[in-house]
């Protein structure tokens, strides 16, 4: 059974479609890349599977109910835009949100310190969080969303404003959490984090679903480029739907921009060279990686 | 849910606990409350202002104000001792005594039959007799003026030298226990009443007690003279002179001593409603703060992923109620301790002072309307809170409230202090977010069963109807960061429904 299960969801604010007719589901254990633009309508569709608003249209299943916040106790939550009450300390902090997902105190305290002690503040753990850095304060809220051992862990932008260390640690967390069986949900604007840890990914534009699958998939939705130094007669190898000379190189050695047509594998044109008896000095392909697919679905104007 | 509500109450709580300003003001108010009547005391001039009178004239003129002023302390302490016998029901002492004779101006002969009596102290040992053991002691009323013998230097003095003889009585210090000093000074010339010019000296402007009083007495004077030389005999001028109406005094209830008592026992559910106004105050602008906090530090959007907007409004609600009680319970806590540790002089007039608190009814009813009064206005800086982003934002909603709420309570507690129970207080009494304040203030001196159970649901209902529609528009305000609503928008989120 999914841990999340989004169906045909929309949600519109006066006139505006901020989520159309939005489809998906998370697999426990899954680590679930959620990626679009500004005003793509990530973060109101985790506001709305977390019933902070609610849906114009469509449904929304966690562990097969309803949003609810009796779901509290399943959900971990790190919000876009973070921030603690300055005056409590960092475990009472933690030991609160962890209470307020239904936790025993005792429980909640003994693995805010756990937590704490992970993420190196186990020092600070009564320090209060107006006399902590940005970086600590932002492990700490961390920490509560993390509390509870969520089934479901939504982060929203996590990676945003913080260090690289810091950066690390988050992906460790994220990673931990998968191992543990917990569906992982965020969403970011850097593609190199989505690379390094989604199973699967999910482009929205404009609240519309562009394209959810994995990351091959996605590299697929584009065709590879290969540069290779040949003759003119590369032009005429089955496969090739394109072949733009970059550089002449002198006695009709060429460099050549290649584009292959649909589903043609770079390797399959590459036997046909030899097949055909075609000098080849260099023949390198270049798959497509989540930015060019993101600049090609999205737009690249909110591409990192 | 009730846990996420308290859970949100306790940290409420205890971010109002942790600020200074808390304990400040928890401390101060009964530190200020207690230097007040010390402070009060302190300047009260309780002492009597000093008369010396030169009477060149023979001496009938001063006798005549000697005996018309201590006349009138008389009158005065007829009148309080009256009060006092009223105000504890002690009319049995001795009950054909003017002191217990409420219904009536007394007359020079009703004095006379007092002092013949032997005055105010066979007045109080007759009361003595009947006066229950915790009935605070009669406090004797200290004489207005108190008349002093000229010194003989100043009897034939003139001119510059009367001047100089003068001003050095009105210099000396009385305090500092010169014996030749005086408040006012009067001086009936020889020619008196051929002459009828009398001259007063004075530091300060004159009372006018004093001034009207004298003035009567040497009208009297100067007509028994007219009246003598026109061919009366004395005593037919007497009568002439003498001839007043008897007033007969009647004041509905509570009237006199009793209204007295009525005040007294108004002060707890007076003082119970003040402390509701100031802890609002205080409590609903910490709140306001904490409010403020959530949506600057941008932690509502986690907060909200646990708990419902209705729990976190409740939780605030119920903190806000908390630290308003836990304030009311250190304050009249210090007044128990103030009343005990002072045994006998404070107790004295606290004891009438907490005579409401014998009735259970009258203790639900301060209960059940501080409570109600707390929500019904709590609710309102928490919506405030949810729409402000800043305390600058926050103070241009909050000053048109404040002043609408407060302004009418000023008028009220005046009105209430001075017995009147008109209009404005009828008005007041029903328009719910004045209501706590004006039933609470009413409580001592009456208020009819039905206007308190009516004014009690009518809160209710209205607590109710702020509940939908303030959480109506603390849901929607919530999340809107960075937007100041308008009038229009506020409108629409009371209007929202939740999503």
């Amino acid at each position: 059974m999914p841990v999340l299960e989004v169906d045909n969801l929309s949600k519109h604010f006066e006139g505006v479609r901020a989520v159309d007719d939005l489809s998906f589901a998370v697999q426990p254990g899954e680590i679930f890349g959620f990626l679009g633009g500004n005003g793509a309508g990530k973060t109101t569709t985790l506001r709305m599977v977390l019933d902070i608003i609610r849906p114009t249209s469509g449904t929304i299943s966690i562990l097969g109910s309803a949003p609810d916040r009796r779901n509290a106790a399943a959900i971990g939550f790190l919000p876009e835009e973070r921030g603690l009450y300055g005056n409590m300390s960092a475990i009472d902090t933690i030991v609160y949100f962890g209470r307020l997902k239904a936790m025993d105190a005792g429980d909640a305290r003994h693995r805010g310190l756990e937590l704490l002690e992970r993420f190196d503040l186990a020092d600070r753990a009564k320090s209060q969080i107006g006399d902590m850095s940005k970086g600590m304060a932002q492990k700490v809220q961390l920490a509560t969303s993390l509390v509870n051992e969520p089934e479901l862990l939504m982060l929203d932008e996590p990676f945003s404003g913080l260090d690289p260390v810091n950066q690390g640690l988050l992906e460790e967390e994220i990673l931990r959490a998968s191992k543990r069986g917990a569906a992982v949900i965020f969403s970011t604007h850097v593609m190199q984090h989505a690379e390094r840890l989604c199973d699967r990914l999910l482009l929205l534009r404009k609240g519309r679903k562009r394209f959810e699958g994995t990351l091959d998939q996605a590299r697929a939705t584009l065709p590879a480029r290969i540069t290779a130094i040949t003759t003119a007669a590369i032009a005429d190898i089955p496969g090739v739907a394109k072949a733009t000379a970059t550089n002449d190189l002198g006695g009709g050695w060429l460099e050549w921009d290649i584009v292959l047509a649909p589903d043609t594998e770079a390797g399959a044109v590459l036997e046909r060279c030899s097949a055909h008896a075609l000098p080849l000095r260099r023949f390198e392909e270049h798959r497509a990686n989540l930015h060019d697919v993101f600049v090609s679905l999205v737009g690249g104007e909110d591409v990192l | 849910m009730m846990t996420n509500i308290l859970l949100v109450a306790r940290r409420e709580f205890r971010q109002i606990a942790a600020m200074k300003s808390f304990w400040l003001t928890l401390l101060l108010v009964p530190i200020a409350l207690a230097l007040g009547p010390l402070l009060g005391k302190a300047l009260n001039d309780d002492e009597s202002t000093r008369i010396i009178v030169i009477d060149r004239a023979g001496g009938s003129a001063l006798t005549a104000i000697e005996d018309r002023f201590a006349l009138d302390e008389d009158r005065y302490a007829l009148r309080s001792l009256s009060r006092y016998v009223r105000r504890h029901s002690l009319e049995n002492a001795d009950p054909a005594a003017p002191w217990t004779q409420h219904d009536r101006w007394y007359t020079d002969a009703d004095i006379a039959a007092f002092r013949s009596a032997g005055g105010i102290d066979a007045a109080m040992a007759k009361i003595d007799r009947v006066k229950a053991q915790d009935t605070p002691a009669y406090d004797k009323p200290t004489p207005s003026y108190a008349f002093a013998e000229a010194p003989a230097a100043l009897a034939a003095a003139e001119g510059e030298q009367l001047q100089e003889q003068v001003d050095t009585l009105l210099d000396a210090d009385k305090d500092k226990g010169a014996a030749e000093a005086a408040d006012i000074v009067v001086l009936v010339g020889e020619n008196y009443p051929a002459d009828p010019t009398v001259r007063l000296w004075s530091n300060e402007q004159p009372p006018s007690s004093f001034v009207t009083a004298l003035q009567d007495v040497l009208t009297g004077d100067l007509r028994q003279r007219l009246l003598t030389d026109r061919g009366f005999s004395a005593g037919d001028a007497q009568a002439l002179q003498s001839a007043v109406p008897a007033i007969a005094v009647t004041t509905p209830p509570p009237g006199g001593g009793a209204r007295e008592a009525m005040l007294v026992r108004s002060i707890v559910p007076l003082a119970i409603a003040y402390i509701l106004m100031m802890s609002l105050m205080l409590s609903g602008s910490w709140m306001l703060q904490g409010s403020i906090e959530e949506r600057s530090n941008k932690l509502l959007e986690s907060l909200l992923a646990c708990i419902r907007p209705e729990e976190l409004m409740y939780g605030k609600l119920l903190g806000a109620l908390a630290v308003g009680l836990s304030m009311i319970t250190v304050w009249v806590g210090c007044a128990a301790i103030a009343a005990f540790a002072t045994h006998g002089a404070i107790a004295d007039m606290i004891r009438p002072a907490l005579a409401p608190l014998t009735s259970p009814g009258v203790i639900l009813a301060m209960i059940y309307f501080f409570i109600a009064g707390y929500l019904a206005i709590s609710i309102l800086f928490v919506a405030i809170g949810a729409m402000a982003d800043s305390m600058s934002e926050a103070q241009g909603y909050l000053m048109p409230i404040l002043l609408g709420i407060l302004l009418p309570i000023t008028f009220l507690m005046q009105a209430i202090v001075a017995g009147k129970d008109g209009l404005m207080v009828q008005v007041l009494t029903w328009v719910p977010i004045w209501t706590p304040f004006a039933v609470l203030a009413r409580l001592g001196i009456g208020i009819e069963t039905w206007e308190l159970v009516g004014a009690a649901i009518l809160l209710a209902v209205f607590i109710a109807v702020e509940v939908v529609f303030l959480g109506r528009l603390f849901r929607a305000s919530l999340l809107a960061q960075g937007q100041k609503p308008g009038f229009k928008q506020i409108i629409d989120r009371f209007r929202s429904a939740p999503g």
